[in-house]
């Protein structure tokens, strides 16, 4: 099993905090602490479905002092592969589940004069952890949190008991927007910018951080996007002597994990580039939907983020 | 193992150091063949086999309480032989934890620790040490937390932050070092640290180092074994006191070198810490000198051929230009030419 | 032990323009003049506002009595202020800093020594690489520390220096340290008192 041994957890409390979104707390089953994490982790939850195993990213939102049990909160997606669907449809009070130990590919800059976090929707749900680790300390922050309307924001109640002159609500249904381009060209020196949500949202938030003159190392991202479906194909295996079918709605990841082969992973979003693999032979194109490989290891062909990349080939073999 | 310890041995003045038949059996030699050259040699510090110096997270060996009172004479005249940057208090108590929990989990008839919420209770039996303390309450500890547990371990520390895509080295307890001052180096990214060392930067071994810790895993540790050589059994072999030592390299011969030079290995072990997101580095020194070396005929042999083939820029990095000939000759009558078995253990 | 080919000695480049910035401040020393020049002239054909967001800090060489707008010929530049020497500009610069923006490059020119003093402030405001771009001319000389009483000698130029804190005789090493912008210096005869290597200047 990658992201090495996986802790076991039980659902202790469920709660629909929108029409979108459910919020689990997950504690461990004989009532022990869980290992310690800094906010901006994510945890991989495994479930185990009747027809195929889902491994998907949630971040933590709980605070990071408190080891009693896991907070995340998932939200309903339309044309979900499963994963999200199993969590609102099949969990229970009581339910068991595995998860991987917390990853931060989304940390707080330590040296940060300022930390400026932009938050689109379910992307709130680092920043909970986050505004936790900074409550009473001496850096200076905003939070500017984006969303459809008050009954779809998540968790209005923690981020309205903070201090009113940090966090910052924005209602799409009262037109009210961030303006982006004004609040990153009034930033003090040492400021760092964090943004999750949305790929738009994202984008649009780069976007201007770029027309700002901000420089690629004050500007930080995570999204958790599901990953893109496509058509069927096929792979051989190298190493481990399999052929296997990717099916249209599974990762290439998931289909190398289900035929009992192991890839390290982390964030399985095609970001932190530990499943890099190797391709030997490809007779078609690698389609890369990765944020990790340059554009000239794109194009070269050799390798593949099997978290999210796939293949439009007649014969695809790994280095696995 | 239940540990006697030699709480008088020294590590200066009359070098009284030395290792039991059992320490020298379990010595970590870090040649698996007959040459040596740099390689990203980076392993799962997973327990190994019972008794040896990996069977716990933190090795604690007869040598324990001399090593801590070592480390006490060394602060106390060079206070800044520990230093942390302000950004580090969060990783400081992380290591706390790590240390405080592995001793006392593997050690328990050593040390222990009680938690009640951020209420702990400390008890270290062979330094006759008894604290309660509040976690994340620098107050409540007589010095900073990482300072407060490293002078209980054996070993350096140094922690690194990760940011920018890279290791900043910017904490450490550093008092038992092969000639590279902490105090220089705070600050440094995980190049710049290790700039000083030669042949690897060109063979990409930090790069792929680098690449590969920014992605070390809470819950996965991984260790690596380094080495040089040292006269007399001395743990601080720092550039700051290199004027008392230096010397020391000029005066060995080939009769004197089985008790002068000490083969130095450290067991390096690199662990993610969980609130800082930080890793702390553990370089643990283990000092053996060549006449017990050579008490084990396999070793005598394979460190005679391994000293004698090093490479040039090697022998000048590890500072053996002025002896390393003596320590060849001394072990020469040691080596029959009969090969020597695979793997680095004893036979 | 290895003196020189260490990687922590940094590597300068050429100055040019930074098109991803939207505040330009450039800081120069002597003959640091000619690279803020250069970068002057790569400003000049930008937009006018990429003009009206630079400003320019310099020290003149000993003797240079020419007028600020003599040294840097171009018109609409936010400022362009001179000074006696670079503890005075380093001052203003922290000042500078602290009032300015993200968005912000920064372009140091001179000696080594005094990109090292700027960098140092530079790092307090939290400048990465990514923000920071200096050439490096004129002297070679070294700001030195000594390893065992930390001391800095300035203005050192030979391969051996004796401290000007304890007094030994030092071996220059590569290795360098931003946070103390200063190179290592380690006692040169410690294994053979008073053998000491010919001292040559090197670092001129």
């Amino acid at each position: 099993m990658s992201g090495g041994q996986t802790i076991e957890v039980v659902v202790k409390a469920i709660e629909q905090v929108t029409p979108l979104i459910k919020h689990f707390q997950l504690a461990s089953p004989r009532g022990e602490a869980l290992p310690a994490f800094s906010g901006g982790s994510h945890v991989i939850v495994v479930m185990r479905g009747e027809a195929r195993v889902h491994r998907n990213p949630y971040s933590l939102l709980s605070a990071p002092q408190n080891l009693d049990s896991y907070e995340i909160a998932v939200r309903r997606m339309d044309e979900s592969r499963g994963g999200s669907h199993f969590m609102h449809d099949r969990l229970r009070v009581g339910s068991q589940l595995e998860i991987a130990h917390p990853v931060n590919l989304f940390g707080l800059d330590k040296i940060a004069r300022k930390h400026l976090m932009i938050a689109g929707g379910i992307g709130i749900t680092p920043f909970l952890a986050q505004l936790e680790d900074l409550h009473g300390g001496l850096v200076p922050y905003e939070l500017h949190y984006s969303v459809r309307s008050a009954e779809h924001a998540a968790f209005l109640a923690r981020l309205q008991a903070r201090e009113q002159e940090h966090v910052h609500i924005y209602y799409d249904s009262e037109n009210q927007v961030i303006d982006f381009e004004g609040l990153l060209s009034k930033q003090p020196l040492g400021t760092h910018v964090y943004v999750c949500g949305p790929a738009g949202f994202i984008g649009r938030v780069l976007d201007a951080a770029r027309g700002c003159g901000w420089s690629p190392s004050h500007v930080h991202w995570e999204q958790f996007s599901a990953p893109p479906t496509g058509d069927v194909f096929q792979v051989q295996l190298a190493r481990s002597m399999k052929k296997i079918v990717v099916p249209q709605d599974s990762t290439l990841l998931e289909a190398i994990e289900a035929a009992g082969v192991d890839v390290p992973y982390l964030c399985r979003g095609g970001v932190c580039g530990f499943c890099q693999s190797k391709v030997i032979e490809c007779d078609g194109e690698l389609l890369h939907y990765d944020h990790f490989l340059s554009d000239a290891e794109k194009a070269g062909g050799k390798t593949i983020m099997p978290c999210v990349s796939r293949a439009r080939a007649n014969h695809l073999v790994l280095d696995l | 193992m239940s540990v006697v310890f030699k709480p008088d041995e020294t590590f200066r003045g009359e070098f009284t150091y030395s290792n039991s038949v059992a320490a020298i059996r379990r010595f970590p030699l870090p040649f698996a063949e007959d040459n040596y050259m740099y390689s990203v040699n980076i392993e799962p510090h997973a327990p190994g086999p019972k008794g040896s110096v990996t069977e716990f997270a933190f090795d604690v060996d007869e040598h324990y309480v001399a090593e801590c009172k070592e480390r006490a004479l060394v602060l106390a005249a060079e206070p800044l032989r520990y230093q942390a940057l302000p950004h580090m208090m969060s990783s400081q108590w992380d290591c706390l934890e790590l240390v405080m929990e592995s001793l006392s989990h593997d050690y328990p008839q050593l040390f222990s620790l009680e938690r009640r919420s951020n209420a702990w209770h400390w008890i270290n039996r062979p330094l006759g040490l008894d604290q309660r303390f509040t976690f994340g309450d620098v107050a409540s500890l007589p010095c900073e937390p990482l300072d407060y547990a490293t002078r209980q371990a054996q070993g350096d520390f140094v922690v690194m932050d990760q940011r920018d895509g890279d290791l900043w080295a910017e904490a450490g307890m550093v008092t038992t070092q092969a000639d590279w001052s902490m105090d220089f180096d705070l600050g440094m990214t995980f190049r710049e640290w290790h700039g000083p060392v030669p042949l690897a930067h060109e063979m990409q071994v930090f790069d792929r180092a680098l690449k590969f810790l920014l992605n070390l895993r809470l819950g996965a540790p991984v260790r690596r074994l380094n080495w040089t050589m040292t006269v007399h059994p001395r743990l601080d072999t720092s550039p700051e006191n290199y004027p008392k030592w230096g010397q020391d390299r000029a005066r060995v011969t080939a009769k004197d070198a089985g008790d002068l030079v000490h083969l130095r290995v450290e067991l390096q072990g690199l662990w993610r810490l969980p609130r800082s997101n930080a890793i702390v580095f553990g370089i643990r020194c283990y000092l053996i000198s060549v006449r017990e070396l050579a008490t084990v005929p396999k070793w005598a042999r394979r460190v005679h051929r391994v000293l004698k083939g090093l490479h040039p820029a090697l022998v000048d990095y590890k500072g053996l230009t002025r002896y390393r000939d003596a320590v060849v000759e001394w072990l020469a009558p040691f080596d029959d030419g009969a090969p020597t078995t695979p793997g680095a253990g004893p036979e | 032990m290895l003196i020189t080919g260490i990687k922590s000695k940094p590597i300068y480049a050429p100055l040019r323009f930074d098109e991803g910035g939207r505040y330009h401040l450039m800081l120069g020393l002597g003959v640091g003049r000619e690279p803020l020049r250069r970068v002057l002239d790569e400003v000049r054909d930008q937009q006018a506002l990429a003009v009206a967001r630079t400003e320019v800090l310099y020290v003149p060489a000993a003797g240079d009595t020419g007028k600020a707008t003599d040294q840097f010929a171009l018109p609409g530049l936010a400022a362009v202020c001179l000074f006696g020497n670079s503890n005075a500009l380093l001052e203003d610069f922290r000042a500078r800093l602290g009032r300015s923006l993200m968005g912000t490059r920064l372009y140091v020119a001179g000696p080594e020594s005094f990109i090292g003093m700027a960098m140092k402030v530079a790092l307090d405001f939290n400048l990465n690489k990514d923000e920071i771009r200096a050439e490096e001319c004129g002297t070679l000389a070294r700001r030195v520390r000594c390893i065992h009483c930390r001391a800095i000698t300035e203005d050192v130029k030979t391969n051996i220096a004796q401290c000007i804190g304890c007094g030994l005789w030092l071996l220059v090493r590569d290795h360098y340290s931003r946070r103390l912008a200063a190179y290592m210096g380690v006692m040169a005869d410690a294994e053979a008192p008073g053998e000491l290597p010919e001292i040559r200047e090197v670092f001129l």
